[in-house]
């Protein structure tokens, strides 16, 4: 039975009867095209055979047409890798080799990514019922929390996904430190991921401010303050934070703005290459099998 | 040049090449500058700030012994969150300022803001110690608004004040450094204004 | 790094690439499941703790006690332990930039090709001692209680003193258990072990400079001034 369409296949064929479209192998026949009509009359016509049981051929029929449609996805696959030539890159990235020894530690970075997946698309549902303006925003989130079907739990899943996503993103950064994976020739790979990092932080900081409840308002100020403390461009930066030189109109548009498009679309161009590095270079295999490995060599080779 | 002819300067690729940035220098700089002073705009213009003389009570209302606290409006076209609470003391001779010329009548009252001037928690006066205290990092200000104790690096900010007609009036706000000379153009929280800070921290067209 | 080190490594992990498995089912398994754990994990915590809302924003209060988010506790921290004022913006930008900068540079300061924790004693314990004290930072920092409430455990007879010294600023330059601050006057939590009830007497009314003097509270509402001393000469 085939499990996975054509063009995914392993190369080495043990699926066997794949050609690059598709298609099932079938019998040659010496009776030109046009005269076939159907496959029966035209076995029927080379076994020589007239009068088939008429359940036997509609089993016959039921049994070709089942298989024609087990073959509809390859089928659809195989149309776009025809256009597309993804197969190789699929293939690559789905079968590559992660090496002896991998464990549950090494699963914090796709979990990371999750989180952020999760945090994307609660904030999506969220975004819909959001108002950001400073006298509207406190009352559309009392509407999210009290009216709004499972307003409640999306937006809690919002605010403890933020929690969540920060823990993460440090215990995958933790793992990577303490595994020495920053080395050559990762190290371009670890420098986006404190990039990774410090926008993380950065979304929870824009993020926090939009329920504008006391706890919000309060903390971004001093958050902003912070920013304003740096010589000779801290204020201007703070500024620029604020829309001004006090909370105003624009703030929370400005926030929003942030927390929505910018930060989330830098966040998604630097998962992306994150990825790349990843599947290009492979993951590192933990550091301490690799002590085995050199005593083993060692005893090879006396 | 490899490609170019007898006494040619700019070969044909050269040319397209030049072209080619330029104009995508061009097309990108169309779009972005006018976004990037769009949203660098508002560091620029102090629209917003209230300038405009307010109301807050009948001069009976303050004493010079304690402060009483009033709301002013601080950011314009904002409703609630631009509002902000003041501390108001009739003043003392011994409130002269440095920056009040010799011979000229002090402000009559003295405003003090809530902004805390380590990073902006709002600060609280407590009647029994008179000291204004911050909850967030614990700042302590003394009861003309210079530092006590604790991290905030200049003196709570004030409001320009006067009286007319029996009725106290607060201006915009100012900042003052701890020998409390007055700053025209307040400065955010963090910022020193002492000596030479006042150069690393200057006045910005926003305020 | 050198060019050799590089060509021992990649070839060392050629071979263990090798003896691994495809990532497709084995890893994305893995994966698969713990994205399950994450997903539970969050819905759990937002069925269990829910969102609160506090109440709207007011810049007019002068009786909240802002903080932040708990991930930036360590941060808080920092900057209510860092006093003097020159300081305040090493604490502000200066260190959490300068640790960035470290962070982003950190393959081009450790050069060592070894990876086993063990045998690299200087980043294992630079990492273990980052992670301590930004731990550290973070509990005190979910500590620190506001400077105008006492959480110590007070007998009923006392609280009406609780109450009069929580509200009299004490706590702006004294600590009294987890409430308050370190400085610049010494702790109160056990000033009843060090001074009798007359002796406090004495320093409310006559402190050393930069105490203010409580005189005014004890003319103006007796019976509250003696609360507060006697609220303070229990405290063991």
């Amino acid at each position: 039975m085939r499990l996975l369409p054509g063009p995914l296949r392993r190369k080495n064929g043990d699926n066997g009867k794949a050609d690059g479209n598709g298609n099932d192998d079938q019998p040659k026949s010496d009776i030109p095209g046009a005269l076939l009509v159907s496959r029966e009359r035209d076995e029927a016509v080379i076994n020589g055979r007239n009068g088939q049981d008429a359940k036997e051929q509609k089993a016959l029929q039921r049994e070709r047409l089942k298989e024609a449609a087990t073959e509809v996805p390859a089928t659809v696959v195989g149309w776009v890798d025809e256009r597309t030539g993804m197969g190789p890159f699929a293939r690559g990235f789905m079968f590559r080799k992660v090496p002896k020894g991998t464990n549950w530690f090494y699963t914090l970075g796709s979990a990371s990514m999750f989180a952020f997946l999760s945090q994307a698309v609660t904030g999506v549902f969220l975004a819909m019922y959001y108002r950001p303006s400073a006298d509207e925003a406190y009352t559309s989130i009392q509407h999210i929390n009290n009216e709004v079907f499972a307003g409640e739990l999306v937006r809690g899943m919002h605010r403890w996904g933020a929690t969540v996503m920060v823990v993460l993103v440090f215990l995958h950064m933790g793992r990577t430190f303490f595994f020495g994976a920053y080395k050559y020739p990762r190290e371009l790979n670890w420098i986006i991921g404190v990039v990774l990092v410090l926008l993380t932080l950065m979304m929870a900081l824009t993020g926090y401010l939009l329920p504008f409840d006391q706890r919000s308002f309060w903390a971004t100020v001093v958050a902003v303050n912070i920013n304003a403390s740096g010589p000779v461009i801290g204020p201007y930066l703070a500024d620029f934070l604020r829309g001004g030189a006090e909370f105003g109109a624009t703030t929370i548009s400005r926030f929003y703005a942030l927390h929505m498009l910018l930060v989330p679309g830098l966040i998604a161009a630097l998962i992306g290459a994150h990825l790349y590095l990843v599947a290009k270079l492979g993951t590192t295999a933990p550091p301490w099998l690799k002590a085995e490995k050199k005593r083993e060599l060692a005893k090879e080779e006396i | 040049m490899p490609g170019a002819f007898e006494g040619e300067t700019v070969t044909r690729r050269g040319l397209m090449t030049g072209g080619a940035l330029a104009a995508g220098g061009i097309a990108s700089a169309a779009f972005g500058l006018p976004a990037l002073g769009f949203a660098l705009g508002p560091i620029f213009n102090n629209d917003e700030i209230n300038d405009k003389w307010q109301d807050v009570g009948a001069e009976s209302d303050f004493n010079e012994r304690t402060y009483v606290a009033k709301v002013a409006t601080l950011v314009t076209n904002v409703g609630e969150p631009g509002k902000t609470t003041v501390y108001i003391r009739k003043a003392a001779p011994e409130d002269r300022s440095p920056s009040d010329k010799p011979g000229k009548p002090i402000m009559p009252y003295v405003a003090i803001s809530t902004r805390c001037a380590h990073l902006g928690c709002p600060v609280r006066y407590v009647q029994a110690s008179e000291k204004f205290i911050c909850p967030c990092h614990g700042g302590v200000y003394g009861k003309d608004g210079s530092v006590d104790g604790g991290p905030p690096v200049r003196p709570l900010d004030r409001f320009y004040t006067k009286a007319e007609n029996g009725r106290v009036f607060v201006g915009k706000r100012f900042s003052v450094n701890s020998k409390l000379e007055r700053f025209p153009h307040p400065r955010d929280p963090s910022n020193h204004l002492d000596g030479l800070w006042q150069y690393i921290y200057p006045g910005r067209p926003s305020t | 790094m050198n060019g050799r080190e590089k060509e021992q490594y990649l070839r060392e992990y050629h071979v263990m690439k090798g003896q691994g498995k495809p990532f497709f089912p084995y890893a994305v398994a893995k994966d698969s499941f713990m994205a399950v754990f994450v997903l539970l994990v969050i819905i759990l915590m937002a069925v269990l703790f829910g969102a609160e809302l506090g109440p709207k924003a007011d810049p007019t209060t002068t009786t909240y006690t802002p903080r932040p988010e708990w991930y930036f506790f360590f941060l808080f921290e920092l900057l209510r332990v860092v006093k003097p004022p020159e300081f305040v913006f090493a604490a502000t930008i200066g260190i959490p930039t300068l640790c960035l900068i470290l962070l982003l540079l950190l393959p081009f300061i450790d050069r060592n090709p070894e990876r086993h924790p063990l045998r690299r004693p200087i980043a294992t314990l630079t990492g273990i001692a980052v992670i301590v004290a930004m731990a550290y930072l973070t509990v005190e920092g979910a500590l620190a209680g506001a400077p105008t409430e006492i959480e110590l455990k007070t007998a009923p007879g006392l609280e009406a003193g609780r109450s009069v010294a929580a509200s009299s600023g004490c706590l702006g330059c004294h600590r009294i258990g987890d409430n308050g601050n370190a400085g610049p006057g010494p702790e109160l939590t056990e000033i009843g072990d060090r001074l009798r009830a007359p002796a406090i007497r004495r320093t409310l009314l006559n402190p050393t400079a930069p105490m203010p003097s409580y005189r005014g509270l004890s003319q103006k509402n007796p019976e509250q001034f003696s609360e507060l001393v006697q609220y303070l000469s229990s405290l063991r």
